[in-house]
């Protein structure tokens, strides 16, 4: 299984290189442009906050950088599992017309958006400077922490992906869900006191909540909800890619 | 709808029954086998839509069969679609990787060959622009030569040479011969080119509507796949009346030495071509012309402006002062000496001088000019010839 993946290593890295690139091909900003979302989501929050509308409760970290950490590992996920889901149906030609391992497509399209994470990272740096704000030492497990909630993108991009070749109607659902499930999950907002049974049942909520708590304070408030979490994401992901082989050969006829 | 059922299904190990076909199934190929070796060379032809596509994909592994096995042995190289996963915003260069890494080459093996791949896809200047300026010609070329590079064991090729102009058909078929084939490589052929199969491919599959119809010597099958369409060809003559009008010349017929009228000759045969004419008014003068075109456009290119054989009867002294009436022209030839092929022919009507065209028939009639024996070996054109041998000592 991983084996097969490192054969394709090179094969990934180009198709990760290649979308690189052409996001620059007749764009002035490319990549940049991904830091637009946060600004925009951040300063709506903050404004609708400022008049009264929304009540966001306080955080124990200034809220922009709250904010801005939670809003891009969530983008991680969101931005993965909408490209990752249409990354069969748009390589087009590509996968009806060469025999290659498609779950290459997939995962260099979470590479992708792996590497949005990383541009923002940038300006979480920022962030942190402008608010005098010092990190846990903690935050170099960051990335082991960040773990699950990759294997829960891939897992269920690989799915949808295949779904989405054999009805396009999958590609519109992923993209309206995840608008609203971001409002559903603790991302621009702290966990309220009440315990809603959306968010307590949130497997998202414990994946994005984690690393941020990993970055700022060092602590995860809720270990034991957080590896719940990590292993079913985990089951997740194996069983999507066992489905991912399985029907594989079955969706190039019908994309 | 039915691939989500699928992917259900094979989700919980339950294997379809893919034997029966649900409603608006059809099976795209039914019911063909073949084997391959080392080296061989298989051509695959038929009508569009016969399955030659969906055969090449199963045989890549694009697509599984529902019915039946493939077992290949060896690294498969499919041509099947030039130019897929061409990215038009990138240039020649970055695509050169990136195809060549879904290919399956590694980066070694591409910086290795980018020279060769750019030489032989004869882009020039254009390597560094972004593929969408590209012209379709050049986009095949740069997909060839990249997938020609992956030194496969197995080449898949569907009617992709196409696009290309002469030059680069040509180039490319002679590549197939002396190094792909030459190395060992297996190829499998899809094309229309009727010579591009003939001229690589030792075995062939005339495919019809997904059954295997003729499998067997390359050119037994394609006069198998050429005999259909002719018969095909006769039922659509019946619906219309052609070109001719009931006016001037109404017929072109081609008849053996016997009499017979036919359409196949063998090159060296006699043959003789009878016009039809029929006129109400007088016609001062008349003299006829006919001009053989060949099928196959390498002989266009060899002379645009000569064609392989032309006839005028005022030319070779037949002096008609003056026709009314019905009646035919027959010209005969004694040995039909002109390149095998398939001819369309042209035929025109002059009046008063020969050089007064009053009608042109496009397409007035066809025959088709055939080896004259099954000798291994095989020229485009005979010759009448003998041999005499001299000893040395009688000299």
């Amino acid at each position: 299984m991983f084996g097969e993946l490192y054969d394709f290593h090179e094969l990934i890295w180009r198709l990760f290189a290649r979308d690189l690139s052409a996001k620059y091909k007749q764009s002035l900003l490319g990549n940049a442009w991904c830091l637009a979302m946060p600004f925009v989501a951040i300063g709506t929050f903050m404004y609708l906050n400022h008049a009264g509308i929304l009540h966001i409760q306080h955080t124990s970290i200034p809220y922009p950088l709250y904010a801005l950490i939670g809003l891009s590992i969530w983008q991680i996920f969101a931005t993965g599992l909408n490209s990752g889901a249409n990354s069969l149906v748009g390589a087009g030609d590509m996968v009806t017309k060469i025999n290659f391992p498609r779950e290459v497509l997939v995962i260099a399209s979470m590479a992708q958006s792996v590497f949005e994470f990383l541009i923002k990272f940038g300006l979480i740096i920022v962030f942190f400077c402008v608010f005098k704000y010092f990190p846990s030492w903690k935050i170099i497990f960051f990335p082991i922490v960040l773990l699950p909630l990759l294997f829960l993108t891939v897992g269920l991009s690989l799915v949808l992906s295949l779904l989405n070749g054999v009805m396009r109607d999958i590609g519109n659902i992923v993209s309206l869900l995840l608008m609203f499930l971001m409002f559903l999950t603790p991302v621009l907002y702290p966990v309220p006191a009440k315990n809603f049974l959306l968010l307590k049942f949130n497997l998202l909520s414990p994946l994005i909540n984690a690393p941020r708590e990993l970055m700022t304070e060092g602590s995860i408030h809720q270990p034991v909800l957080f590896g719940v979490a990590s292993v079913v994401s985990l089951l997740i992901f194996l069983m999507a890619w066992r489905i991912f082989h399985l029907a594989e050969t079955k969706v190039p006829e019908r994309v | 709808m039915y691939g989500g059922l699928d992917i259900l299904q094979s989700t919980f190990g339950i294997i379809p029954d893919a034997s029966e076909l649900r409603e608006d199934e059809f099976f795209s190929v039914d019911d063909v086998s073949f084997e391959l070796k080392r080296g061989d060379s298989f051509g695959i032809i038929g009508p569009n839509g016969s399955g030659k596509t969906t055969l090449l994909k199963m045989l890549n592994g694009i697509f599984m069969p529902d019915k039946g096995r493939i077992t290949v042995k060896g690294k498969m190289g499919a041509l099947i679609q030039v130019g897929a996963g061409f990215h038009p915003m990138l240039s020649g260069r970055e695509n050169i990787y990136i195809n060549g890494a879904i290919l399956g080459m590694s980066n070694k093996e591409i910086g290795r060959n980018f020279d060769s791949i750019v030489d032989f896809a004869d882009i020039g200047d254009f390597l560094d622009s972004p593929v969408k300026y590209y012209s379709s010609g050049m986009y095949v070329r740069l997909g060839f030569a990249i997938a020609i590079h992956c030194r496969p064991d197995i080449l898949l090729i569907d009617e992709i040479l196409a696009v290309g102009d002469i030059k680069f058909h040509y180039k490319c078929l002679k590549f197939i011969t002396n190094n792909i084939l030459k190395n060992g490589c297996t190829v499998v052929f899809v094309s229309h080119d009727r010579y591009a199969v003939e001229s690589i491919c030792r075995k062939a599959l005339y495919l019809k509507k997904g059954k295997m119809v003729k499998m067997g010597d390359t050119l037994e099958t394609i006069g198998r796949y050429l005999e259909d369409v002719k018969n095909e060809e006769k039922v659509s003559e019946k619906k219309s009346t052609g070109n001719f009008d009931a006016q001037g010349i109404t017929g072109v017929i081609f008849l053996d030495k016997e009499g017979q009228v036919k359409k196949q000759f063998k090159s060296g045969d006699a043959v003789k071509i009878r016009f039809h004419y029929s006129f109400k008014d007088m016609v001062p003068n008349p003299s006829i012309g006919i001009t053989f075109r060949h099928h196959d456009p390498r002989f266009t290119i060899v002379s645009s402006t000569d064609n392989i054989f032309s006839l005028h009867s005022g030319y070779d002294g037949l002096e008609v002062s003056q026709l009314q009436g019905q009646g035919y022209f027959e010209v005969s030839i004694d040995c039909l000496y002109i390149p095998v092929g398939v001819y369309t022919c042209v035929v025109c009507l002059y009046t008063e001088n020969r050089m007064n065209l009053v009608r042109l028939y496009e397409e007035a009639g066809a025959l088709e000019v055939l080896w004259k024996d099954d000798k291994p070996q095989r020229s485009l054109i005979e010759l009448p010839h003998r041999w005499t041998k001299t000893p040395e000592a009688a000299v």
